[in-house]
């Protein structure tokens, strides 16, 4: 019964995950908080594409200027917020490792907080400083917690980590409670800030997004087969030729970059990175190869899926997005717990 | 420390001798003056007896703050939220911590003979223990303008200040019908309130909430009527709603672009008829979300914008 199986996806599987992703880009283009009958969504898009002018009225506006670029944005997000989960669950060697549960996306919420609070800014770019400072705090509380986690448990076992993950998000949120006591005139900007919001997404945003993760993205992919090595053991990917420091490092950065990036824009949302690669890693095999593609599209998926329950299941009214991915996202956390301690 | 606190009592001392010489005729539905006694329902239905006006009170809301003043009776608060600041004479008196962080010790230490508070984070606990202090406590939880008037007359009859009180009322009945018949609403305008800017989720007042009540008051139709309460609706929603005019509430950080600049230039929102013909408002939270006296302000501002170009 000994298969040959291929190291990569077959091409017929990313066909599949494009086409996927298109169509759903498509129906969450499609429905929104106002209903706008399909045929009028295609000749905008029609329209726009052949580079026609866009029929006049509020349709061609809410398509346009609201809903693709949020689509676009979440999309981003979520892709990013994936690869990223599948990365550091790669390096860590833990199945439980994830922008929130181990804590960095706390540092990147203090990161940005700080930006607001002292008005840290770089000239010529809209909120530069904020997502530099968010990207340059998530390295750092990555490389804290690792640190730490290292020399309470050289193994970086499980609970450790997400222990030091659980009390460093509660140290943060006290030094951004105690800043936002001190803030004064800013201290609503902040609190308004830490709510987070993909409400106000633009195309400067979705480009910011689309250019890091190709960046970064591109980064973690090309490194799948150190993480497969990693899988193993550090020792064993040492004794492959890895240079183990240096991959470590190239993935710290482009996690910090990424969810930097994703917490200045959108706030923290939680458990993406967690679910997402799990679920992939069932269907497609621990093979990061195969598994890390397949991650980046279906990240996309799932939280366009979410942002979509978000934005309709109340209308006229607006869920946060992390209400609906917290939801979806703890109770499989839960189930891969439980399976995890069982074996 | 305790220097302060000797002169707080030789000032509520005189305050209550003047109260209870100079004011003993008003009289209101929900107080009953028995000699001296007096007996109130709090907005939540529970008794209060007072054996005589209060002179030493504590309010935690800025709006029952603001009524205090509004009555004349500033001078009893020995303590007040952290969030009031009007009037300015407010900041002199002490602050004590409001909301999940209310800190019972540091209110039982102000000995005040009644704390006015509302429902939204303080719990039976809080309430059982300042009780348990020989503190009382009055509940004052104004719903719509009608419960203004409501938490006015309460507090009126716990500071023995029954004719201010009625009179403040009376004040805020007639300012609110001139307004409203002022307002000609020929032809139905809408309005959209904002609350909370695009950048962290839009939020509006939808119906139950004093902005809609009050743009009922001046013959706008508030688009999020159908919204009950507060809520964080959909940017699709306000652009096919198309208001006439656009309130918010936000408040300017003094850098950066103002609320009515940075509405305006959102991606979409130029074809909004309020932003077209802009007109958009920047009212004062304060004036406008809390249940106090100040909301004939707020009206007034808003009709003054609408209705005097």
């Amino acid at each position: 019964m000994i298969k040959y199986r291929s190291q990569n996806l077959k091409p017929i599987a990313y066909l599949l995950l494009i086409l996927s992703l298109l169509v759903v880009f498509f129906l969450c283009v499609c429905i929104g908080s106002v209903t706008i009958p399909i045929h009028n969504i295609v000749s905008i898009i029609v329209n726009l594409i052949l580079n026609k002018p866009i029929p006049e009225g509020v349709a061609g506006m809410i398509i346009l200027q609201v809903r693709i670029p949020r689509v676009l944005c979440v999309a981003f997000v979520g892709a990013a917020l994936s690869i990223c989960g599948a990365a550091m669950q790669g390096v860590l060697r833990n199945p439980l490792a994830d922008g929130t549960t181990i804590g960095v996306s706390s540092g990147a919420s203090l990161g940005a907080v700080l930006a607001i609070a002292f008005g840290f800014s770089i000239p010529g770019i809209e909120n530069g400083g904020v997502v530099l400072m968010a990207m340059v705090f998530a390295f750092i509380s990555l490389l804290f917690i690792i640190a730490l986690a290292y020399k309470l448990d050289c193994t970086l076992s499980t609970n450790t980590i997400i222990l030091i993950g659980i009390i460093f998000s509660m140290f943060v949120s006290s030094i951004i409670s105690f800043i936002i006591t001190f803030a004064g005139e800013k201290v609503k900007h902040i609190m308004f800030w830490t709510m987070g919001s993909l409400a106000d997404s633009t195309y400067e945003k979705a480009l910011t997004l689309f250019l890091l993760l190709m960046v970064f993205g591109t980064i973690i992919l090309i490194n799948a087969e150190e993480l497969n090595a990693f899988a193993i053991s550090e020792d064993n990917a040492r004794n492959t030729g890895v240079d183990v420091k240096r991959v470590k490092l190239l993935m710290l950065i482009s996690v910090a970059a990424l969810i930097g990036v994703c917490v200045s824009i959108g706030g923290t949302i939680g458990f993406v990175g967690l679910v997402i690669p799990h679920m992939m890693r069932m269907i497609t095999g621990p093979n990061h190869r195969k598994s890390l593609p397949v991650t980046l599209f279906m990240g996309a998926i799932f939280l366009m899926l979410a942002d979509l329950l978000a934005r309709v299941i109340l209308k006229p009214l607006e869920l946060p997005i992390g209400v609906v991915t917290s939801f979806v996202g703890s109770i499989v956390f839960v189930y891969i717990f439980y399976h995890a301690r069982k074996r | 420390m305790k220097k302060i606190s000797n002169v707080i009592v030789l000032i509520a001392l005189a305050v209550s001798i003047v109260i209870l010489g100079g004011c003993s005729k008003g009289q209101d539905s929900s107080s009953n003056v028995a000699g001296s006694k007096i007996v109130v329902t709090d907005m939540k239905g529970r008794e209060i007896s007072l054996a005589k006006p209060a002179t030493k009170v504590v309010a935690i809301t800025a709006a029952d703050c603001e009524i205090l003043y509004a009555l004349g009776a500033g001078d009893t608060l020995v303590g007040r939220g952290e969030y009031c600041n009007y009037p300015e004479a407010v900041s002199e008196v002490i602050a004590v911590e409001s909301g999940a962080e209310t800190n019972i010790e540091q209110i039982i230490a102000l000995e005040p003979q009644i704390v006015f508070m509302n429902t939204m984070a303080q719990d039976v606990e809080t309430v059982e223990a300042l009780e348990n202090a020989g503190i009382q406590v009055a509940v004052s939880v104004a719903s719509d303008i009608e419960g203004v008037y409501e938490a006015i007359a309460l507090i009126g009859a716990v500071v023995g200040k029954d004719a201010e009180a009625t009179k403040l009322v009376e004040q805020m009945k007639d300012q609110f019908s001139e307004i409203s018949a002022n307002a000609n609403s020929e032809e139905e305008k809408t309005v959209y309130f904002e609350v909370s800017p695009l950048e962290y989720g839009l939020w509006t007042a939808g119906s139950n909430t004093y902005m809609d009540e009050l743009s009922q008051m001046l013959g706008l139709k508030n688009i999020f009527a159908d919204v009950e309460g507060w809520g964080e609706i959909s940017q699709e929603q306000v652009l096919e709603r198309n208001p006439d005019y656009i309130i918010t509430i936000a408040a300017y950080m003094g850098e950066g672009m103002k609320p009515e600049e940075e509405i305006a230039q959102r991606s979409g929102w130029d074809k909004i008829a309020a932003v077209e013909n802009e007109r958009i408002l920047n009212v004062n939270a304060d004036i406008i979300s809390r249940p106090g006296p100040r909301l004939t302000e707020a009206a007034q501002v808003i009709f003054d914008f609408i209705y005097k170009e």
